[in-house]
């Protein structure tokens, strides 16, 4: 009998990026499958091509044993494929019922509306959840009332109430606390037993074995093994996804003297995504913060800068506490934040280099009153640190490439000689010249006593230049990688463990 | 000439004041003369210090615009007019009423606009309707109140220079502005927190505190306006501000602001100014109805933006 699913060979690019080479899956009829693979692996592009969200370039999808034509998400769903997804589809001024029969309501008759089909079914659907749904759930309440884990069941019973042959499961039970999480299996597993199968993907390593029947693993857009869950274990997933890394490039350096003072430490931070985080980086340091993406790398260099405060917790910066309740009061203290997403959080279109560095100067000194030229050697001097290219400080930031934009704000808290330096992804999207240009710098600044904290969503980055690294899930830190341990092998093993 | 220059708003304003200017001198001869000039001139001083406000409110971003300047030049005429009842010894304290009570209008709208999330739109015309309703409580429609004797001459008589002291005024507000706008830490706060707030936020700039401190400042200068207007006319009614609404939005955009905020500078306002008080006299003389001007502004400003909104966006 052929495979419910059977997709071989493929292929997708966006632009210049290949998100998918070769990718293939098979997923038998009854079958809980998961799918792993590092951030960027290409897992979630080919499940939104399996679910019609997404056009691929080539390869072969077959559905049923034919071959399936997906134009759109409708022709998938038409095949019984249902797609959980990761960044929650539900429009918050509706109530949970209608949400969950969004596009499909229910009707009576001549087309009129059913309030009463819907009712039943919609009770029929929550009663599998009823022992874990908590506070305040009710069909009849908006979706905006409701939390974080409430919204994601949700969303699972939207997926389930269209009775889908195949459900792809994008990071389901993120939100998900224990209990949940269990009964979410044991619908799984009902569901299996009628035959419907799943295509599960998740980022605790302990979840993927004690649910699922088969593994498949990828690598950089490529299918590179497949696994009956029964016949492996941890061990040979995660070399499964490292695959044979070469020895990382390490960009030498000394090591820093262990009595390093702290230049900044975070005692039990605590905030909505965040749980009890303590960590201190020394002088000379660069930190690394592993993991998948989304696991509270950003909100907690976030709250160390001020932009989204701990709820708990308190920051010490060389060795005294101060309160960080703004960016305002953590540039005073020497802190820096650079983002990766520089369109959104750093880039002052429309205005020169100069201004796009002088406002986290003006800030840091409280100076008030300014002439550009007292500014100008110092600013120089920043950007050509960094190798940067540009005609003239007077230039507008739009006129510089890319990598060389976000060099502009990089030298922005150089010029301000932050002692902090918090990345947040800085060198994502950025060329390579820029790329190593950027941890050469990084490598400087340390030696020359800054402390560093350092997230990328690229476990390469963080390998060559890190020197301790925490690895995060869930808004835990669930491993420290030092020394011999700092590998992508540990690095995968500890991004998909338990939390702690 | 390149399109470059052509498109710099600066060039823009000035050329069409030169055109403006010979347009009138052509219609009626004479309309180019000093004297003449000198009161076109004092005219714009009072049209540019409002638009100095509304200017900033613009720069400041978040689609950033006050609509309550109108009534709020109304009321400081009113107060002002009350408070000195023709007496030149009460021309400081008017100064201070009118001013102290706009600003303080003025924070209303910022704090609507900062902490309640109101779109300014809504929020400055809300604050309109109630300013509007108070004023004409207060008075009961009847214009009131008298200026001092001393304000009138030096807003319509010559100081010095042949000029009169109000347009020495008006440069040394332009001079403060450049300063504030280039030099200050909060000038810089100013365009950046209008170019990208939440990059503004990211640096440290205290975005809500200003922005709350741009609506203040605009109703400020709009009472300051207030007891200009009633020192040019004399006295003062309900609805002597009304008119300055939407001519301070369209002097803004002359000068090169850009209604989605962080560029421009004032010093292209004050061209703005000048260019919008001249036309407005060339359509007097040519004995256009109040609602052909009306009409020659609303097109006036949907040209503009139609110019000024085709500009592409910069890469990110």
């Amino acid at each position: 009998m052929a495979p419910l699913l059977d997709v071989a060979g493929v292929a997708k690019r966006f632009g210049a990026v290949t998100a998918l080479s070769d990718g293939a899956l098979r997923v038998g009829t009854g079958e809980i499958h998961a799918l792993l693979g590092a951030n960027g692996s290409g897992k979630s592009t080919l499940c939104k091509i399996i679910a019609g969200a997404v056009a691929r370039d080539a390869g072969v999808l077959q559905l049923h044993g034919a071959d399936a034509v997906l134009k759109h998400p409708r022709d998938a769903e038409r095949l019984g494929v249902g797609l959980f997804y990761q960044e929650l589809s539900l429009v918050p001024q509706l109530t949970v019922a209608d949400n969950i029969f969004l596009g499909h309501e229910r009707t009576a008759p001549l087309g009129f509306l059913s309030a009463r089909r819907k009712r039943a079914d919609v009770t029929a659907l929550i009663s599998r959840f009823a022992p874990v749904l908590g506070d305040g759930f009710s069909p009849d309440v908006p979706v905006a009332r409701l939390a974080a884990d409430q919204r994601q069941i949700v969303e699972i019973l939207k997926v389930l109430s269209r009775k889908p042959k195949l459900i792809i499961f994008d990071e389901a039970t993120a939100a998900l606390d224990r209990r949940q999480v269990a009964i979410f299996f044991d619908v799984l597993r009902e569901l299996r037993a009628e035959g419907v199968s799943s295509i599960f993907i998740s980022h605790r390593m302990d979840e993927i074995f004690a649910v699922s029947d088969r593994i498949t693993v990828m690598r950089n857009g490529v299918t590179v093994a497949s696994f009956a869950t029964a016949d492996t274990d941890q061990d040979a997933v995660v070399h499964a996804m490292v695959g044979d890394a070469p020895l990382r490039e390490r960009i030498e350096h000394p090591r820093p003297a262990n009595a390093a003072p702290a230049r900044i430490t975070l005692t039990s931070g605590t905030s909505r995504r965040l749980h009890g985080v303590s960590l201190s980086v020394g002088a000379g340091e660069i930190l690394g913060l592993g993991g998948l993406q989304g696991q509270g790398q950003s909100v907690l260099l976030q709250g160390l800068f001020g932009a989204a405060p701990f709820t708990n917790g308190t920051i010490a910066i060389d060795g005294k506490p101060v309160p960080v309740r703004s960016p305002a009061a953590a540039v005073r203290h020497g802190v820096a934040y650079v983002s990766g997403d520089r369109g959104r959080d750093a880039a002052l279109q429309g205005r020169s280099i100069f201004e796009n560095i002088a406002n986290a100067t003006l800030v840091r000194e409280k100076r008030r009153v300014f002439w550009p030229r007292q500014l100008k050697p110092r600013f120089e001097e920043a950007l050509k640190q960094l190798n940067t290219k540009y005609a003239s400080l007077d230039a507008p930031i739009g006129s510089l490439s890319g990598g060389n934009q976000q060099k502009v704000f990089i030298a922005r808290w150089l010029a301000t000689g932050a002692k902090v330096l918090l990345l947040d992804d800085p060198a994502k999207g950025v060329d390579l010249g820029a790329k190593a240009d950027f941890f050469s710098l990084a490598r400087g600044l340390a030696a020359e006593g800054a402390g560093i904290v350092f997230y990328a969503s690229d476990d390469a980055e963080l390998l060559s230049v890190c020197d301790r690294i925490l690895v995060f899930n869930s808004g835990r830190i669930t491993a420290e990688l030092t020394g011999s341990t700092l590998t992508s092998f540990h690095l995968t093993k500890a991004a998909y463990g338990e939390a702690a | 000439m390149s399109t470059a220059l052509i498109r710099n708003p600066l060039v823009l304003a000035f050329l069409s004041i030169l055109v403006i200017l010979a347009a009138g001198e052509i219609i009626s001869p004479g309309f180019a003369r000093g004297d003449q000039i000198s009161k076109l001139l004092t005219v714009s001083a009072i049209l540019g210090i409002v638009a100095a406000g509304q200017c900033l409110v613009v720069i400041g971003g978040r689609e950033g615009i006050d609509l309550s300047v109108g009534v709020m030049i109304s009321l400081g005429a009113v107060l002002a007019g009350n408070v000195m009842s023709g007496s030149n010894g009460a021309i400081a304290p008017a100064f201070l009423v009118a001013g102290g009570a706009t600003f303080l209008i003025g924070i209303v709208n910022g704090l609507g606009v900062t902490f309640l999330r109101i779109p300014p739109l809504v929020m400055t015309l809300g604050m309109t309707g109630v300013v509007q309703g108070g004023l004409t409580v207060i008075t009961r429609g009847i214009p009131s109140g008298n200026a001092a004797p001393a304000l009138m001459s030096f807003v319509n008589e010559p100081l010095f220079l042949g000029l009169p002291g109000i347009l020495f005024i008006w440069a040394l507000i332009g001079v403060l502005m450049w300063f504030l706008l280039r030099r200050t830490d909060l000038g810089y706060a100013i365009y950046a927190m209008g170019s990208n707030e939440r990059a503004a936020t990211l640096v440290g700039v205290p975005v809500r505190f200003i922005r709350v401190l741009l609506y203040g400042l605009s109703g400020l200068f709009a009472g300051i306006t207030g007891v200009l207007v009633i020192g040019y006319t004399g006295n003062s009614f309900v609805s002597v501000g009304d008119q300055y609404m939407l001519l301070s939005i369209i002097a803004v955009v002359i000068g090169g602001v850009s209604l989605n905020g962080g560029t421009g500078n004032y010093f292209g306002v004050m061209l703005g100014a000048i260019a919008l008080t001249l036309l407005q006299s060339v359509l007097t003389t040519l004995q256009l109805e109040s609602w052909g001007r009306q009409l020659t502004f609303g097109v006036v400003l949907v040209l503009l933006m139609l110019l000024y909104g085709r500009s592409k966006r910069q890469r990110v």
